[in-house]
């Protein structure tokens, strides 16, 4: 198609439009991100005189007895992407099948736990893993599979199993509902066809289904990783990183250095790892989708 | 959905089923018993019982008497209309064009504010909240819309441009032959036809706010607008003295507006994101 010259009244609406969004960029995103750096070489308090300190806070942090513990939680944490995955799979399978009655409705339950406000799913774990009188326990003792309660917020070991466990029930609908989607987007004569040349089952299933929704698993997966490494607010409030630091996810820590200690130089410090840390995981999923569907603008 | 033949075995439906109800049970016997908890006396809170042996509203009228708990939601709701009016009002101009116009420079400006996405947002945090003490946003309404665009925007720019993308190239062209100008062209011909996607965009932006902890936690205080999700937060830390039949009626009339809105919103939502 030709395209035609730019005129002036174009180049005017072009600015125009863009100016609240670079303003946005500017304002919200990259000057904070720049002064966050800069707030990384100080030990920087909230209220108060902020004192130079070079790169001392990166020094202590790598050289801190938790720096090895929080990096293990955070990447078990990280683990969660995965199980959401097996979750979402599945049920997009399920309701995608043609014999299924009511699918919306039971799209509807499924999703509930991530349509609500994660502190509020929070409240419901604390309240239902509660040593004392929550539901979990009271059943597995009931039924003998543990003889004393388990404090799961408080034990090193469950503690980190249960927020990346809680992490995935609340989460993983969002994996489903765009999975559901790319599934219910694959043209059924493609099946037929696959039948009539005597594919079964799991052929259709790697030959035909796997095929179309590759791209919107490595998306999902891309974007959870790095969702689920920023939304700690569960984490925070089911354990509030301890016991000690063992589940001291990394932005658990800037959580904790900003708002508990009011040590800003040292939170953006332990964010500035954070973003390292991201990248390197969400990387090779990037490439793989860069390399197979270019995705142009 | 219906033009597929279904030629499913009698094997293959049963796992299916099987594993329909293992997938809803997992949601719903947590939340059943939720709801049930909620109908408690405080004495019987404390046995695990799926029929209450009277059902009580106490924990209800306590939310609201004890602890003004609608102030919190009504916090909460005005959380969520600014952040969806402001990410609309910043994002569907730049996306459009981002979408449909030619630039130099475009690409750049598009990773750069699209690629935060994948940027763990919590840590801007750290400077937000210093930068909004000093200019006075701290413990304000207006500072957390602002704050929630930090996620918003991108998330809305990214959505709204892959739709913006996907409508017929000759739309503004047609609509300027009759006479519109270029902005006439965008808000008679485009806004319309992109109806789905800024209900989708409306909708998630709404609940960024409704849903959101960790900013209005950091950058309020307890006489500020301190929004549900926080007020939960808060009650949630009390240790031994958490009233949890009151707790569990706060996580639901705090969870289930969200769930609805989603409902309502699925026939846009599915629009969107089919790609």
């Amino acid at each position: 198609m030709k395209r035609s010259q730019a005129t002036s009244a174009d180049r005017w609406l072009i600015v125009v439009f863009l100016a609240p969004t670079t303003a946005f960029m500017v304002l919200l995103l990259w000057y904070p991100f720049l002064q966050g750096v800069w707030m990384s070489l100080f030990r920087w308090p909230f209220l108060g005189t902020p004192e130079w300190r070079g790169v001392q806070n990166y020094v202590d942090f790598m050289a801190a007895d938790y720096f090895w513990v929080a990096l293990k939680s955070t990447f078990i944490y990280s683990l969660s992407t995965l199980f959401q995955l097996g979750l979402a799979l599945t049920a997009a399978l399920v309701l995608n099948q043609p014999f299924i009655r009511l699918q919306n409705l039971w799209r509807g339950v499924m999703l509930m736990a991530y349509a609500m406000p994660p502190v509020v799913v929070g409240a419901i774990w604390l309240f239902l893993l509660d040593p004392g009188l929550g539901m979990v326990t009271h059943y597995l003792l009931a039924w003998g599979i543990i003889a004393e309660p388990i404090y799961w917020f408080s034990d090193g070991v469950w503690a980190r199993w249960v927020i990346t466990l809680v992490a995935t029930w609340t989460f993983w609908p969002f994996m489903f509902l765009i999975l559901l989607s790319a599934l219910q987007a694959i043209p059924g004569s493609l099946y037929e066809l696959g039948e009539i040349y005597g594919a079964n089952l799991w052929q259709r299933f790697i030959h035909i289904t796997l095929p179309h929704i590759k791209g919107a698993i490595l998306v999902v997966v891309i974007l959870r990783l790095a969702f689920n490494l920023a939304k700690i607010e569960q984490p925070f409030q089911l354990t509030g990183g301890g016991p000690g630091y063992e589940t001291s996810i990394l932005s658990v820590l800037v959580y904790r250095f900003a708002f508990m200690s009011g040590d800003f130089g040292m939170a953006f410090t332990v964010g500035i790892f954070l973003v390292v840390f991201t990248s390197v995981l969400i990387f090779p999923f990037a490439y793989l989708y860069q390399r197979q569907f270019k995705p142009t603008l | 959905m219906a033009l597929r033949d279904d030629r499913s075995t009698p094997t293959q439906r049963f796992v299916t089923y099987a594993a329909l109800t293992l997938l809803l049970s997992q949601v719903m016997i947590p939340f059943g018993y939720v709801f049930v908890t909620a109908f408690k006396t405080p004495g019987e809170v404390f046995e695990v019982t799926w029929l209450p042996e009277e059902w009580s509203l106490e924990a209800w009228r306590d939310v609201f008497v004890v602890n003004e708990f609608h102030i919190n939601l009504y916090n909460s709701l005005i959380a969520g209309i600014g952040s969806a009016v402001l990410a609309l009002l910043i994002s569907v101009p730049g996306a459009y064009v981002f979408a449909r116009k030619r630039f130099p420079g475009r690409e750049i400006l598009f990773y750069l504010i699209v690629g935060t996405l994948i940027f763990p947002f919590i840590l801007l945090i750290v400077p937000i909240t210093i930068t909004w003490i000093q200019v006075g946003l701290y413990n304000t309404i207006v500072g957390l819309w602002l704050a929630f665009q930090i996620f918003a925007v991108p998330y809305s720019i990214w959505i709204l441009r892959g739709y913006f993308a996907r409508l017929p190239r000759s739309l503004e062209e047609c609509a300027m032959v009759y006479g519109c100008t270029q902005f006439q062209a965008f808000y008679k011909v485009i806004l319309p036809q992109a109806k789905p996607v800024i209900i989708s965009v409306m909708f998630l932006s709404f609940l960024l706010g409704w849903n959101d902890f960790l900013f209005s936690n950091m950058l309020t205080t307890g006489d500020g607008p301190r929004t549900a999700s926080v007020a939960i937060y808060v009650a949630s830390a009390g240790g031994e003295r958490i009233e949890w039949e009151v707790m569990m009626v706060m996580t639901l009339i705090t969870g289930i507006p969200p769930v609805i809105l989603y409902i309502l919103a699925q026939k846009h939502l599915s629009k969107t994101f089919s790609v």
